[in-house]
């Protein structure tokens, strides 16, 4: 098995350990990664999405093309990519006129878009195409005796109708739970688990407001369910949580300071990742839970 | 209808009655079919974060014709492009496709905050929206080479995006600085 | 003969003028063959309308009339009259719509529109040119009536019928009567308990001597038209034996099945030997099988097991406990019940409506026991609910503190139903009402789209809900989140603060929309009659004919026809009763002469056409040595089939003959292959 890895620019320029969470253990499970070269943004909302519908389409349906030309499907951590190229790509499917200009732009460049390629997120491809079993099976630790709170990100879930590898109940998702408990995990719920984490547009906008309304969701989430960590299915979403819980902190606006990484940097760490490689460069220290998840006793 | 203007009373009859139509033009194609029923405004996150302007509410200045006022508020860019208006709106609007299209008719009249123009000229400059310097170093702290394998390691892809750049509206609208493009030049953004 | 075709284009205020050059397509009409006057009028259907054409007939310019109007569903008789009137055959008629098929459909396109009236004119004079005079037939009528569904909508259509001294069948698919009402509580806008109003109407149908009662019932097959129809009626199997069966409920009681109960709205379970609801009309039980356990190895129509020890059969509980003998198993009951004809003349449809299921509604969170549909509610309130009326939330039998209702719930929703339930905000402040007189110290919120009061004392209902206290929050409800331990998270947005707002609940009811009942479109199909987009049964028209259908002798009444409350499902079902009782009081109704006839030199007795008439209209039959068909006129329901089919051309539809038909074809095709008709 095969899949094009889009990487996005959030993971590639501030987080490249979760890039290296991927590249460790997708091919661990089988699932060979082919690079997807001279890929490009996806492009993100502020940008082409807020200029013109067919410039946005464009540049996402090149991005399509790299991975239909070698018969590929994309995979992405990230939720902003996730959305934005699976949005194009459902534009581009409906609208056979949207389609006919977007060639037009890209028959200059030689290519063509045909359609033929998927877009799933990390998570959600791992759900729907690896046995889980297989996942338990290649497992090196577990993460037995740890609570984790779950953040699936907005992009994983909707609008559900443009997803391939949407959630029955977008409103109560369950792929992000079923693949931590796969994990060893214990998965604690809480109220505002599908809550917008405050990152993405609010946050180059008002970093204020953006973090206190993260502000509500980490309440919710120490109160009811007062995990050992956070993990999250969209990159965005794990630097939003990761970095603004020190402000909030210094503010005094919370008492605790929960870590959190990437459903796909656990994963590497379980499957024997190397720790300063996988989760190397996270903000609110994961150290603590990566000595418990490495330790003897778990192995 | 927003709370900073000094105009407090909105003169209806001073509406732009060409709004809807520019805005469905721009993508906001169901716009009318929107009854104020506010459930998008019930779960948005702009609408939880204290900005004036939000999905309904936008919805509704359209309708009247409020371009003015819309222009003047720079809520709309704060849209997390969630969608989970568009996924609960009862009667398929796609609200986040108006935010969409308004921020469309905000970049023709170059009313876009500071970050977004940065945003649109690093994927020009650089293929990514968003970039950090010293991203090299942080790469190879974690084992990987300087660059990812994308466009800023390919100069023939970056060219690429750029031809498909040079034929959007970003062209026309000359809101960045692009390769032969004079218009750029003459305006201040 | 040549004809002296008159043709007259209908304005039809600005409906037809706004978008077709009336002058013109009047100019255009006087040149086509056949044509002897052609005119206009703002409205053709009115008096001096009418009286252009009559004028025209008395003179003796025009024998064929064309009227270029609105639609022939409502017109075409008003306009047939008037030929009646002026001494000509109505059948020499012929109607072009203008309106329906061109001005609206292409509004805005005048010159496009234009060219299409004259394309239906030239159609429509086509045929006209070729009309014979038609005699009318008359049917006698069977003086009887179907009423499907016994609601409170039928109830009261069958007891009108049975008033006026006519046969009545009153068939509902539940073993009891009394339809969706019986579950209700209390009634608005005067709260009366819905039991006190309605069981005496159960009774009174289930005493009266001309209603005969088929509970437990469907509809399997329709044959036949206006005056004659044959309905072919399935009772289903209960596995009881009514005629023995008093209702006294011990074989209920010893049952050992159990499943949800339909009567709770799945609040709590009934057990596999049932009886509907205590107040049921008729009380009797029913084996529901799926749910059965079959107890001590007692299979349905199979010996029962001998007891090793004892030497005695072993017999299920149920059967154990009866004192009538109603209850034996080992009787070879026909899992299908047991299918027989009855004949009526007329049919009325009161089949009502389903409240939807809290589950497709994801976003508030349909999982938790404690969000629960409005209809739900209705029973926990009522007396004889699974709570015998205690105000108990379902998660943990608490009285819940805070309550929310959130309106709309798949009513204009383009997901679900896009039509206004109608009767939504009346029932959430009926219900917030009752809780909030009986228990004051309860928190009702109900959250709205709009507050819809139109109905006679209703908005006086609404003021008196907010003087209780009741808040009104103006805001449709975005999400609801399960709270640690049972509780939910209600948020919103308050359009009248602009603010989002929260509210912690206990008890969380959908006002969900009303919906047409399971199996409506297929009931709708076998009476031949259509369903609106919204899935309801359509009217002929909205304003003029609200309860007739487009197949004559079937009627509606309530909520099959779309949402309606109480006070106006009954006005509805008697203004149907009444539409059904003038065929029956009239005895003999006309039917139209459109039927067809063999020409028995043409026919080769092939007999292709036998099998395919609906109505078993034809035949083969031996005329002088030779099979031929044979059509029995009284059952012909004119519809075609057989003309269309018949390879030997043998089959003439009157009203609908070869050449006629072929005549408007041409006329449409040779201008339409040619461009632009000028
Ligand atoms: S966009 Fe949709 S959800 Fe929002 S107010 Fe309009 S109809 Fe309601
Ligand atoms: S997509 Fe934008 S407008 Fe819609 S709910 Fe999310 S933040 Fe609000």
């Amino acid at each position: 098995m095969k899949v094009g890895f889009f990487i996005g620019c959030n993971t590639a320029f501030n987080r490249p350990d979760l890039e290296q969470a991927v590249r460790f253990s997708y091919p661990h499970l089988g699932v060979e990664i082919d690079d997807l070269e001279g890929q490009s943004c996806c492009p993100s909302w502020g940008t082409m999405p807020s200029v013109d519908l067919a410039g946005w389409s464009a540049v996402s349906a090149r991005n399509f093309c790299l991975a239909e030309e070698k018969d590929l499907d994309i995979v992405t951590v990230c939720g902003s990519c996730y959305g934005s190229l699976a949005e194009t790509r459902h534009s581009l499917q409906k609208d056979p006129d949207l389609r006919e200009k977007v060639n037009g732009i890209l028959e200059g460049l030689g290519r063509n878009y045909r359609g033929s390629a998927n877009v799933y997120q990390s998570v959600g491809y791992l759900y729907k195409k690896i046995d889980i079993d297989k996942v338990r099976q290649s497992l090196k630790y577990s993460l037995a005796g740890l609570k984790v709170a779950l953040q699936p990100g907005c992009h994983t879930l909707w609008p559900s109708k443009i997803y391939v590898d949407r959630e029955e109940d977008s409103f109560h998702p369950h792929i992000l739970k079923d693949m931590c408990q796969a994990l060893g995990a214990d998965v604690a719920d809480y109220s505002r688990m599908t809550d917008c984490c405050g990152m993405g547009g609010m946050r180059s906008a008002d970093m204020e407001r953006s973090f206190n309304l993260l502000n509500v969701k980490l309440k919710s989430i120490k109160e009811e369910a007062d995990p050992d960590l956070i993990v999250t299915g969209c990159s965005s979403c794990l630097i939003q949580i990761d970095t603004a819980q020190g402000q909030l902190y210094k503010d005094g606006k919370i008492k605790f300071q929960i870590p959190v990484l990437h459903y796909m940097q656990l994963l590497a760490l379980c499957l024997g990742g190397e720790p300063e490689k996988v989760a190397g460069l996270a903000k609110t220290s994961v150290s603590g839970v990566i000595n418990k998840i490495r330790g003897d006793s778990n192995v | 209808m927003i709370s900073e203007s000094e105009n407090i009373v909105f003169n209806l009859s001073e509406g732009e009655p060409r709004f809807v139509a520019q805005i469905k033009e721009l993508g906001g194609e169901e716009i009318l079919e929107c009854i104020q029923c506010g459930k998008c405004a019930a779960v948005c996150p702009m609408a939880l974060a204290g900005f004036p302007i939000f999905n309904k509410k936008l919805i509704q200045a359209i309708f009247l014709g409020a371009r003015e006022a819309l222009l003047d508020d720079s809520s709309i860019w704060a849209c997390q492009s969630c969608n989970r208006c568009t996924e609960i709106c009862p009667r398929d609007v796609r609200p986040f496709e108006i935010i969409l299209a308004m921020r469309r008719v905000a970049v023709r009249e170059f009313a876009v905050p500071a970050m977004s123009v940065e945003g649109l000229k690093s994927l020009y400059d650089v293929g990514h929206a968003v970039y950090l310097k010293d991203s090299g170093q942080t790469r190879q702290k974690v084992g990987l080479p300087e660059k990812p394998p994308s466009v800023i390691a390919f100069p023939k892809a970056l060219k690429e995006l750029q031809a498909i750049l040079h034929q959007s509206a970003l062209w026309e609208i000359g809101i960045i600085p692009m390769e032969g493009n004079e218009m750029a030049d003459t305006c201040e953004v | 003969m040549v004809s002296k075709t008159g043709v007259y284009v209908c304005h039809c205020g600005e409906n037809i003028a706004g978008s077709v050059d009336v002058a013109k397509v009047v100019n255009y009409s006087t040149t086509l063959p056949g044509v002897s006057v052609s005119r206009e009028y703002l409205f053709m259907c009115s008096d001096p309308g009418q009286e252009l054409i009559r004028k025209d007939i008395e003179a003796g310019i025009v024998d064929r009339v064309v009227v270029a109007a609105c639609t022939p569903r409502t017109h075409e008789p008003i306009f047939r009259k008037a030929l009646e009137d002026a001494g000509l055959n109505q059948y020499l008629f012929e109607m072009a719509n203008i309106r329906d098929q061109d001005s609206w459909a292409h509004w805005g396109d005048k010159e496009g529109a234009t060219q299409k009236a004259q394309r239906l004119i030239a159609s429509a004079v086509a045929k006209a040119n070729l009309l014979q005079p038609l005699q009318q037939r008359y049917v006698e009528v069977e003086k009887s009536t179907l009423v499907v569904g016994a609601g409170v909508s039928g109830m009261f259509a069958a007891l009108d019928l049975a008033g006026m001294g006519y046969k009545v069948w009153l068939l509902d698919r539940n073993p009891s009567v009394g339809g969706n009402m019986a579950k209700l509580d209390k009634t608005f806008p005067t709260n009366d308990c819905s039991a006190c109003i309605l069981t005496p109407v159960m009774v009174q149908v289930a005493n009266h001597p001309n209603i005969e009662l088929l509970t437990y019932s469907e509809v399997e097959a329709v044959n036949g038209s206006i005056g004659n129809f044959n309905v072919t009626v399935r009772k289903k199997q209960t596995y009881i034996d009514w005629d023995k069966c008093t209702g006294c409920g011990d074989c209920v009681t010893a049952c050992l099945g159990k499943t949800d109960n339909e009567f709770n709205e799945g609040l709590d379970s009934r057990k596999a030997l049932y009886i509907a609801f205590p107040q049921a009309v008729p009380k009797r039980a029913v084996l529901d099988q799926d749910s059965c356990i079959n107890c001590a190895g007692s299979h349905i129509g199979k010996e029962h097991k001998i007891n090793a020890k004892s030497g005695e059969p072993m017999l299920a509980p149920c059967e154990k406990v009866c004192k009538t003998g109603a209850c034996d198993r080992t009787l070879a009951h026909d899992s299908g019940g047991e299918s027989f004809d009855i004949n009526v003349g007329t049919i009325i449809v009161a089949s009502g409506y389903q409240a939807m299921p809290k589950e497709p509604f994801k976003e508030y969170s349909p999982d938790s026991p404690n969000v629960i549909t409005c209809m739900q509610l209705e029973r926990i309130l009522s007396a004889t609910g699974p709570t015998d009326g205690e105000f108990h939330r379902p998660s943990d039998g608490q009285k819940p503190k805070t309550v929310a209702f959130i309106s709309c719930v798949g009513s204009r929703d383009k997901n679900h139903h896009v039509y206004c339930s109608k009767v939504c905000c009346m029932y959430m402040l009926k219900e917030a009402r009752l809780i909030k007189e009986k228990y004051p110290e309860t928190e009702v919120y109900i959250f709205f789209i709009d507050v819809r009061t139109p109905g006679k004392d209703f908005e006086e209902y609404y003021n008196y809900c907010r003087e209780l206290g009741i808040k009104i929050v103006r805001g449709r409800v975005g999400a609801v989140d399960q709270l640690p331990g049972d509780g939910l998270r209600v948020r919103a947005y308050d359009v009248d603060m602009d603010t989002p707002v929260t509210l912690e609940a206990d008890l969380v009811a959908l006002a969900t929309a009303m919906e047409p009942s399971a199996g409506l479109a297929d009931l709708g199909r076998k009476l031949g009659i259509t369903c609106g987009s919204e899935g309801f049964l359509k009217e002929v028209h909205t304003k003029l004919y609200p309860v007739e259908t487009s197949v004559k002798g079937i009627y509606i009444a309530g909520c099959a026809q779309g949402p309606k409350d109480i006070p106006e499902s009954v006005s509805q079902s008697r203004a149907a009763s009444s539409a059904a009782a003038v065929p029956l009081t009239a005895g003999r109704v006309p039917v139209e002469p459109f039927s067809s006839s063999v020409d028995q030199e043409k026919c080769s007795g092939c007999g292709i056409c036998v099998p395919l008439c609906p109505y078993s209209a034809i035949s083969r039959e031996e005329i002088d040595g030779k099979v031929r068909a044979g059509i029995e006129i009284a059952l012909c329901a004119g519809c075609g089939v057989c003309a269309a089919a018949c390879p030997s051309l043998a089959i003439t539809l009157q009203g609908f003959t070869a050449d006629q038909i072929f005549a408007q074809i041409d006329a449409l095709t040779s201008v339409a292959g040619g461009g632009p008709i000028d």
